[in-house]
């Protein structure tokens, strides 16, 4: 029996028959960037619907012909394509028309690829364009994370809502904003340079990390998507890196951070989706690469004399990931580490962390002493980690009373089940001993 | 003489062009492949002889001596077709229950399945 492929069209030779993965999600973040070069900041909308066209052809056709030999050439040539027939079509590029053309006409789709050296030049420096653009300091922060997912990571209005934990008609709203705004404020497409690149560049750090943050942080959400956040993150870090404006000592401390966090992500809940606390985690389930990935930022992070929060923050992930089991933890050198980012960043988050690692130093008392101090530090008052942490020290006291007081505190406090379910679990065990005590 | 009974076929034409464009990259990807892995095992089995796309370009001719010649055939584009497959299936509840496999299904697509008529009894009588 003859293939209907073969019956029919002969196929392209080579065919392959996987995608890579993510491989639509990232040649859009490419094609978008690119494509906003030739359109026009004002029109990114314009820009993502093409590369949406393009993908939905290939949708189209590849089941019936098999994946093409070079999936991404073809997606790019389709968009090319599709470019074109737009730009001679729609009146608003009539007084540019011909020098648009001319640019989108240069684009061969196998110089296009990823491993030619002709147009990645121009690739990496329309994305880092399209960076600075989405983080603008003009635009809401918010804003700034949800543009930056759906044009450069090709995250959809649903998808950027489940990680966010919002409704997509939200985030939609989000998006326009943030396009309207760009128009607006007539918001540039482009590298900025003398002293303003250094703060815009924080700008865009800023951003990456609270999108990174988002996905690690053990609030609900749907995991996989969290995971592919913290992944995204890491991903367009490293892309600012490769670019030379960009590879400072500082972004290689914050992908350091982020894949040295990134590496233990995938053991901090059990099957089940409980929480895991750092000392049962199974360590041998780390991802070894990333670590190593993170060392290797590490050291690049520490050329030149900056130190930024971000190279205390990856110094404090280092001490952890190379920690042979929980016992063999360098906490003194975690605590100086602290000791330093408490002066960087006086969120009271960072100082509550810092308590934790005064605890595993000086003992629990001392642990209860430093949270003492900062508890009435901003929001800190009703943070539900404040009186876990209480509740975790005073157990180790073995004032199981007391211990289930603030558990009990900490329970009201949050929404998250998984956090509920965990702090239920500690209540219940201190419960129990002051219960065998009488 | 009489043809040898062959296997019935069916025609899958697949409807709508306008998928949900709200569909992610990802979820672009994912549907894709799973139409794919269905095409690629029903060609496998046996059971897929041919199948092509469709573009949305064309006309339709109407009309004594085609004196109408209209842009597009497609009253709605999600009743357009945008491919089909030929189907070897034993029966009509076979290639339904094949057709209901399609991936495009949760996406606005749907599936028509037509008995091809394969002319049994042709050369008895009929002008060939």
């Amino acid at each position: 029996m003859k293939k209907p492929r073969d019956k029919e069209i002969s196929p392209p030779s080579g065919e392959i028959s996987q995608l890579a993965e993510h491989l639509f999600r990232q040649e859009a973040g490419k094609l978008v960037s690119v494509l906003t070069g030739i359109f026009g900041i004002d029109r990114l909308q314009l820009a993502e619907d093409v590369v949406q066209e393009a993908l939905i052809r290939a949708l189209q056709t590849w089941p019936y012909y098999g994946i093409p030999k070079n999936p991404a050439a073809w997606i790019t040539q389709t968009a090319k394509n599709l470019a074109l027939d737009l730009i001679r079509r729609e009146k608003l590029f009539r007084d540019k028309q011909p020098e648009i053309v001319a640019s989108t006409e240069q684009w061969s789709a196998d110089s296009f690829a990823d491993d030619s050296p002709s147009f990645d030049t121009e690739i990496k420096d329309s994305r880092l364009r399209l960076m600075f653009a989405c983080c603008h300091p003009l635009i809401a922060q918010e804003e700034q994370t949800a543009l930056a997912l759906k044009t450069l990571c090709g995250f959809s209005a649903a998808e950027i809502a489940k990680a966010f934990l919002t409704t997509e008609a939200a985030i939609a709203k989000r998006l326009t904003r943030a396009r309207q705004k760009i128009r607006d404020l007539r918001i540039p497409f482009e590298i900025p340079s003398g002293s303003e690149l250094s703060i815009r560049l924080n700008g865009v750090l800023q951003t990456l990390y609270l999108l990174f943050n988002e996905g690690y942080k053990a609030s609900s959400g749907e995991s996989l998507v969290k995971k592919d956040l913290c992944y995204e993150a890491i991903r367009l870090a490293v892309l600012l890196a490769e670019h030379s404006v960009a590879n400072l000592p500082r972004i290689h401390a914050l992908i350091a951070l982020m894949l040295l966090n990134g590496a233990r992500l995938p053991t901090r809940t059990d099957t089940e989706g409980n929480i895991l606390r750092l000392k049962e985690q199974d360590r041998s389930q780390w991802d070894r690469t990333m670590i190593a990935r993170g060392m290797f930022h590490l050291l690049q992070s520490a050329e030149g004399d900056e130190a930024s929060d971000y190279h205390l923050q990856a110094g404090i992930a280092a001490c952890h990931c190379t920690a042979k089991d929980y016992e063999s933890t360098d906490w003194p050198k975690i605590l100086s580490l602290y000791d330093r980012l408490v002066e960087f960043d006086d969120s009271p988050v960072i100082a509550l962390n810092r308590a934790v690692a005064v605890a595993n130093v000086h003992g629990p008392m001392a642990g209860i002493e430093a949270v003492e101090a900062i508890r009435h530090h901003g929001k800190l008052s009703s943070y539900y980690l404040l009186y876990a942490v209480l509740g975790e020290l005073e157990a180790q006291l073995n004032h199981p009373q007391t211990a289930a007081d603030h558990f009990r505190s900490s329970l009201r406090l949050t929404e998250i089940r998984s956090e509920q379910m965990f702090l239920s679990k500690r209540l219940k065990a201190c419960e129990e001993r002051t219960a065998n005590r009488r | 003489m009489t043809t040898p009974i062959t296997t019935p076929e069916y025609m899958l034409l697949f409807r709508g062009m306008d998928w949900d464009r709200g569909l992610s990259p990802e979820e672009i990807q994912n549907v894709m492949s799973r139409w794919i892995a269905w095409f690629d095992r029903l060609t496998e089995q046996g059971k897929a002889r041919a199948g092509q796309p469709l573009t949305d370009k064309g006309k339709v001719i109407s009309g004594k001596k085609g004196q109408t010649v209209s842009d597009g055939p497609f009253a709605e584009s999600k009743e357009t077709v945008a491919g089909y497959i030929l189907l070897q299936a034993d029966n009509l509840d076979e290639a339904v229950a094949i057709a209901k496999e399609c991936p495009g299904l949760d996406y606005g697509i749907s599936v028509e399945v037509r008995l091809v008529d394969q002319q049994i009894g042709r050369g008895i009588g009929v002008g060939v």
